[in-house]
């Protein structure tokens, strides 16, 4: 049983609205919209998937995320107030972002121009590895490298994303992904 | 410009998490993942449409909504305890859904069992207006009627869901739509 953020069980009230709830109770709301996030992405790449086969889907989805991270990238920027080109403004990224509300993640700033973010648990590698269909070869590593270089290239063009371990797990590893962050000519 | 909700412009913080934003700070962060979810769900909608079809991209629609409504709804039962077997249950779960504070909406609660809800303003609508392909017609009509139904039986499978009116409109001034929510208890 889910513990209520807010018990709205009495009358109706005109006037309701987020404000009336405590700031624990707010953050419980954005991470169940964060999870909102994610299962709507989610259902819609599979309804589309089932209609007009993976590859469409597949493309639909670099389509959407590329429009999407514009938008993700501008709230981070703006509304939290993260600038500056070193790669510690990805770890701050990351930490903003509503997708790591639904990972368990590690991340390790070595200075200022090298990053290692490890995905420790995360609900849509679970999901493609209990499906078998094999879609996190496309998912984990072409996609999730495309939408990590278009976050790192919004803060400084000169950083390469590397992965450095990254699905399909051919063991039970204690993680599911690992990648790397560097500002290119740094050693 | 954007209204900034955080200062994270200085250090990384290791133990940075959404606690620290002031309780305002908190509600704008909601209203823009709400923001988000109609966004991510719009270019699915758009990019699969271009690619297979508006009727594909519609049945789609249908398919994700008749599961994410169910979770909203989760949402609203669990973490805002809003329970019960009558409109009122109904009236609340739209002041709590993250796409609310999009529209400009009435409420009406007439009484217990009976609620009339205008939409003056819906970014959608003029969305699909400013599009000009009449895709109104099965989002507004037959799409809108599903949820609202789905949402009007997961608190009474007996409560009635009416359009009261319905897109085309007949100007800029005339409101979007109208819908009712009845129960008939005197059976």
């Amino acid at each position: 049983m889910t513990k209520p953020l807010y018990d709205y069980s009495g009358d109706f009230d005109p006037s309701f609205d987020y404000g009336k709830i405590s700031r624990e109770g707010l953050v419980g709301l954005l991470a169940a919209n964060a999870n909102y996030i994610r299962k709507l992405d989610g259902h819609w790449y599979l309804s589309a998937m089932n209609r007009c086969g993976d590859d469409v889907a597949y493309d639909c989805d670099i389509d959407v995320w590329k429009r999407l991270m514009k938008f993700e990238l501008k709230i981070a920027s703006e509304m939290m107030n993260i600038r500056g080109d070193g790669v510690s403004s990805i770890a701050k990224y990351f930490q903003v972002s509503p997708w790591f509300w639904t990972f368990d993640y590690r991340l390790e700033l070595a200075g200022s121009d090298r990053l290692v973010v490890t995905f420790v648990k995360c609900p849509t590698l679970l999901a493609l590895e209990k499906e078998g269909l094999g879609r996190e070869g496309r998912i984990c590593r072409e996609l999730e490298q495309d939408l990590f270089e278009t976050i790192a290239h919004h803060f400084n063009p000169r950083i390469a994303v590397v992965p450095v371990q990254v699905p399909p797990r051919k063991e039970v590893a204690d993680f599911c992904c690992k990648w790397e962050f560097r500002i290119e000519g740094s050693k | 410009m954007t209204k900034s909700l955080y200062d994270y412009s200085g250090d990384f913080d290791s133990s940075f998490d959404h606690g620290r934003l002031s309780k305002e700070g908190l509600v704008e962060l909601l209203h823009t993942y709400s923001d988000y979810i109609r966004r991510l769900d719009g270019h699915w909608y758009l990019s699969l449409m271009n690619r297979c079809g508006n009727d594909t991209a519609f049945a789609c629609d249908s398919e994700v909504w008749e599961r994410l409504v169910l979770h909203e709804l989760k949402i609203a039962r669990d973490l805002l305890n809003i329970k019960g077997d009558d409109a009122v249950a109904v009236a609340k779960v739209f002041q709590a859904s993250p796409w609310f504070w999009m529209y400009k909406c009435d409420i009406d609660l007439k009484s217990r069992d009976h609620l009339v809800i205008t939409y003056n303003s819906c970014p959608t609508l003029f969305a699909l207006e400013k599009e000009g392909a009449g895709r109104e017609q099965k989002i507004c009509v037959d799409l809108e009627m599903k949820i609202f139904m789905k949402m009007a039986h997961f608190y009474n499978p007996e409560m009635k869901v009416t359009a009261l009116k319905l897109p085309p409109r007949s100007g800029p001034d005339d409101i979007c739509c109208r819908w009712e929510f009845k129960v008939d208890r005197k059976k």
